[in-house]
């Protein structure tokens, strides 16, 4: 294996995020045949659309110098702003909040999108502003993360709402912050959390928190949710129903399984077996970015790729303590796996983005 | 690539500048958190799926599987000679699924059910909103039930625009003939909530029907069967995607009566032929041989196919609230004082006890004096129904004088009676103040009074007069038809007094029988059949030459004992009523049946009997009596 191979482009990162992708198809294909037309209209066919059309864009973004992306950060930021704006007032309602703008070939969820925009500008202001170390600075850095996230709050999206703030200490870690800033900060949101609790949280924000700590509440109302992917999760046992097979997602008392549920239905149909290969594939992932951010050349691509690592994780981890019943339940795509357009193509330009990290990384230390 | 990345490393270490090296390290944290991430999550899935699996298995078991009660055919009810008195026919009920009706297109839907069914839409909006908050999306809300035969075709035809909307079938009761057996056959309807709390462990379901009064509520074991059980596998919604097994249901038993079909239709027309004013009127006729009821009648009666649906709430109100009770059974549930018919009891009891003998003499001067105890100038007088003369037992019992009983019951003079105790020991031997067990539900006891029930009742002190009244089948004691036609089928028998009975055999859905049911003997009474001989002699001459030669039925010898009871009802002319009474059997040397007629409001010679005498009549002619029927006063 030459130098000159291993830095243009990350094959091992690609073939994993392939697997991941054509797993993702399987398990929604899974959930959603009806009969074999479901196969060409169905969601499965609908996100190898998407995946194809991510595809490209990922190697578009590949092929473009990422600090074309820091170039036009403040453009960026706005656009965000402006989408995240937008979908309060255009947006298409579903489960009592506005996510989706339709945009007749397809819904866009502007929250999907502005979790990579929200990299890109944080990165490109951490790296221009080498004061990181300063607590003022520190805090005018979460002020731009705290501006959509609050739109986000309103339209209301708790999901992405949650890893807004993991985008930020992912970053601010990697651009050196001091770890008693970060400290003293923990310790103001925890003294906050009643506050936040009881006048900024929305009452199904609430709701479902009760909910997480006694779902047999209310087991056919708001419990349900909760009950059903757990007994999904732990029906599969160590090899799974099957494929196809899984009782409680194909008998739909699995709710939003080909989403917010897919890990679900791979832990029911798949087992603990099933569920292990996901995981592992996901490390293998993250691993892999980490050490694009530590090849990379400059503070901006380290910020990126260590922002779009985080990004990768954070939704991983919401996602599947969620369907594991570690945490309240909230509505965030498992990347790559999860059906959604918004979700799929904005993961693979994020993926394009590490590559061009890395592959702009092997130019300039060779002509260095 | 991880050699690359290693080679890498190897190379850059020695030039690796110290924030670079700081970079390094905060990444490794972020490998830190994920493998602490990743290694909490295969924890988590190793206690829900490998420790906790099968709990969480049996959940979605639980989830996906659905019993499913199949009725049973319900069994049917044969007359002892072999005629259908009930059968099951399909029943149609226009239902909606709410799952299968889009919400644009409801009220399109709602105003078609409009017009084929002639429902208001407001109640059809009504029931869809209440059944979508109690069942299942998938689970059908029935509309309209009892649709006849042509509707059901017509909302089949237009199946196709009308979304959501189901046609079920179901099997219902037709009684043939309701109101002739209905007060015998009762009904089914619908589980109530009580009865479903129950029976739920019996395999009923909420929406099951049972047997609610009647032969259908004492056998709806044996008519019931044993419904199968279809397990499906369902999905959220509760629609079915397969059936998992199939357990087919077991078909009701079916039950021959001892009644005649025939005989009880008679005995119908005969009774509301000549029940005149009476709120109610009762009819019984028995094989005195086995106890056997051959026809049971009560009326007014009502029409049981209404309960087969759901009963429109007017006519069952109108049922409720009738003053005259039509879905009262009174030849079993009603209680009455006998009045002269009980001198059947204080007779043979006398004679038992030797207070009297065939020839004991005693003369009816029209009435018997009592003085009081405390005040003699009080004087009580007992009347006679006429001034009789002298009467020996025979000549007593066939004119019914009251004052001969008198002596009997309370003594008088120098003549000892059986007074009170005793004679409530024989009425209690003869089946009174008891249920006789007969296989129909709300039978009522009826009261055979003693003093000490005198005192624990009204607090008063038991007095000669009253033991007269108990004699002459007045005062306290009340009986029901039931048990006055069991009185003198046990007289008619020789002293067998057996549980009145009116299922013969339970055969099964192939017709083998599968029980057949013995008579059964409550007791021997204790009065020796030579004294209930004397009795049978007594009634026979009342049919021959005394009280009730309207009784007489031509080519047949016919025993029988009237009576009119006084009520202590008030009729429209400010008197008390009286009821009208006759018992009696036949043919006087080989009883073959034993009739009891009752009539609420009439006289026994002149209303009670000539009934009695039709019903003998067609039971050993079949056919009418010749008109116009024999008329002579009582």
């Amino acid at each position: 294996m030459q130098r000159s191979f291993g830095y243009r482009f990350d094959i091992s990162l690609f073939v994993v995020v392939f697997i991941l992708v054509v797993f993702g198809m399987a398990m929604i294909y899974s959930t959603s045949r009806t009969d074999t037309a479901s196969l060409l209209t169905g969601p499965g066919a609908r996100q190898f659309i998407y995946a194809l059309l991510g595809l490209i864009l990922m190697m578009a973004a590949a092929s473009t110098d990422y600090r074309l992306w820091g170039h036009i950060a403040p453009f960026l930021y706005v656009l965000m702003l402006a989408l995240l704006i937008a979908v309060m007032v255009v947006g298409e309602s579903s489960y009592g909040s506005r996510r989706w703008i339709d945009l007749a070939i397809f819904p866009l969820q502007p929250s999907e999108v502005a979790k990579l925009l929200m990299v890109i500008v944080l990165a490109k202001y951490l790296a221009d502003h080498h004061k990181v170390k300063r607590l003022s600075f520190l805090l005018v850095s979460l002020l731009i993360v705290i501006v959509p996230a609050a739109l986000v709050y309103f339209q209301p999206d708790l999901g992405t709402l949650m890893v807004f703030p993991a985008i930020w200490l992912g970053m601010v870690t990697v651009a050196g912050a001091r770890s008693r800033h970060l400290l003293a900060l923990a310790g103001t949101v925890a003294v906050a959390i009643p506050v936040v609790y009881r006048f900024v949280l929305h009452g199904y924000m609430r709701e479902r928190i009760a909910v997480f700590l006694n779902p047999g509440a209310d087991p056919l109302g708001a419990g349900y949710h909760t009950i059903q992917s757990e007994i999904s999760v732990g029906s599969g046992g160590l090899w799974g129903k099957g494929f196809a097979s899984g009782t409680q997602s194909q008998l739909n008392f699995l709710p939003h399984q080909t989403s917010d549920f897919i890990f679900s239905v791979v832990a029911e149909e798949l087992g603990f077996v099933g569920a292990f290969i996901l995981l592992a594939l996901f490390l293998i992932l993250l691993f892999r970015g980490l050490r694009i951010a530590v090849l990379a050349r400059d503070g901006f691509g380290q910020l990126v790729a260590a922002g779009i690592v985080t990004m990768i994780l954070s939704q991983i981890i919401i996602n599947v303590g969620v369907n594991l019943r570690l945490l309240p339940i909230t509505g965030i795509p498992l990347p790559f796996i999860s059906y959604g357009g918004s979700s799929l193509i904005t993961s693979f330009i994020a993926l394009g983005i590490l590559q061009s990290i890395l592959t702009r990384h092997r130019r300039i230390s060779f002509s260095g | 690539m991880a050699i690359g990345g290693r080679r890498w490393r190897s190379q850059r270490r020695r030039k690796e500048s110290s924030p670079a090296k700081g970079l390094r390290r905060r990444l490794n944290l972020f490998r830190a958190a994920a493998f602490l991430f990743v290694l909490i999550f295969l924890a988590q899935l190793g206690r829900m799926q490998i420790s906790e699996g099968k709990h969480y298995q049996q959940q979605a078991e639980l989830n996906r599987r659905r019993a499913i009660l199949v009725p049973a055919e319900r069994g049917v009810i044969y007359d002892r000679n072999g005629q259908l008195l009930v059968r099951n026919v399909p029943s149609f009920t226009a239902a909606i699924v709410s799952a299968d009706l889009p919400n644009d297109k409801q009220a399109e839907v709602i105003s078609k059910l409009e017009r084929l069914l002639g429902v208001s839409g407001a109640s059809v909006q009504e029931k869809i909103v209440e059944g979508r908050s109690r069942q299942p999306l998938y689970a059908p809300i029935p509309i309209q039930k009892g649709l006849d035969r042509e509707t059901a075709l017509i909302l089949k035809e237009h199946q196709a625009e009308l979304e959501g909307v189901v046609l079920l079938t179901e099997s219902t009761r037709l009684y043939e003939e309701g109101s002739t057996f209905a007060q015998l056959l009762g009904y089914v309807g619908p589980i109530s909530p009580e009865e479903y709390e129950n029976l739920k462990g019996e395999g009923y379901d909420l929406n099951d029907k049972l047997g609610k009064t009647g032969l259908e509520l004492t056998f709806e074991k044996e008519l019931r069967g044993r419904p199968g059980v279809e397990e499906i596998e369902v999905d959220a919604s509760g629609r079915k995607r397969e059936t998992l097994s199939f357990q087919s249901p077991q078909p009701g038993q079916s039950l021959t009566l001892t009644i005649d079909g025939e005989l009880q239709r008679k005995m119908t027309q005969y009774l509301a032929e000549g029940m005149g004013a009476s709120q109610n009127a009762a009819a019984i006729a028995m094989d005195p041989r086995t106890g056997e009821v051959l026809g049971m009648v009560s009326l007014p009666s009502y029409n049981n196919n209404i309960f087969a649906t759901i009963p429109d709430s007017q006519k069952l109100d109108s049922l409720v609230n009738d003053p005259r009770h039509p879905l009262l059974n009174h030849a079993i549930a009603g209680v009455y004082p006998p009045g002269s018919t009980f001198k059947i009891v204080t007779g043979t009891a006398a004679l038992q006890e030797g207070v009297a003998t065939p020839r004991t003499q005693i003369t009816s001067t029209g009435q018997i004096v009592l003085r009081s105890q405390y005040d003699p100038q009080v004087q009580y007088v007992f009347r006679d129904w006429a001034a009789l003369g002298s009467l020996d037992f025979y000549r007593a019992v066939a004119f019914s004088s009251d004052v001969y009983f008198y002596y009997l019951a309370g003594g008088y003079e120098n003549f000892q009676g059986l007074g009170a105790g005793r004679l409530a020991q024989y009425a209690r031997d003869f089946g009174f103040g008891q249920r006789t067990g007969i296989e129909l539900p709300s039978e009522a006891e009826g009261l055979v009074p003693d003093p000490e029930w005198k005192w624990d009742n009204l607090k008063e002190p038991w007095l000669t007069g009253d033991t007269y009244h108990f004699g002459i089948g007045q005062g306290y004691v009340l009986a029901t038809p039931l048990q006055m036609v069991n009185l003198v089928a046990t007289v008619a028998n020789g002293g067998s007094l057996f549980q009145p009975k009116l299922v013969r055999s339970i055969t099964d859905s192939e017709g083998n029988v599968i029980k057949s049911f013995d008579s059964r003997l409550i007791r021997q009474v204790r009065v020796s059949n030579s004294y209930l001989a004397i009795m049978r002699e007594g009634m026979r001459q009342a049919v021959e030459l005394g009280t009730a030669t309207t009784a007489k039925v031509p080519g047949m010898k016919v025993a029988g004992k009237t009576g009119t009871a006084e009520s202590s009802v008030l009729g429209p002319d400010g008197k008390p009523i009286t009821h009208g009474w006759f018992v009696g059997f036949a043919p006087y040397d080989d009883p073959q049946i034993a009739v009891v007629v009752f009539l609420e409001r009439g006289n026994g010679a002149e209303n009670a009997a000539p009934i009695a005498a039709k019903i003998m009549n067609y039971f050993f002619h079949r056919q009418d009596p010749p008109n116009p029927a024999t008329k002579s006063g009582g």
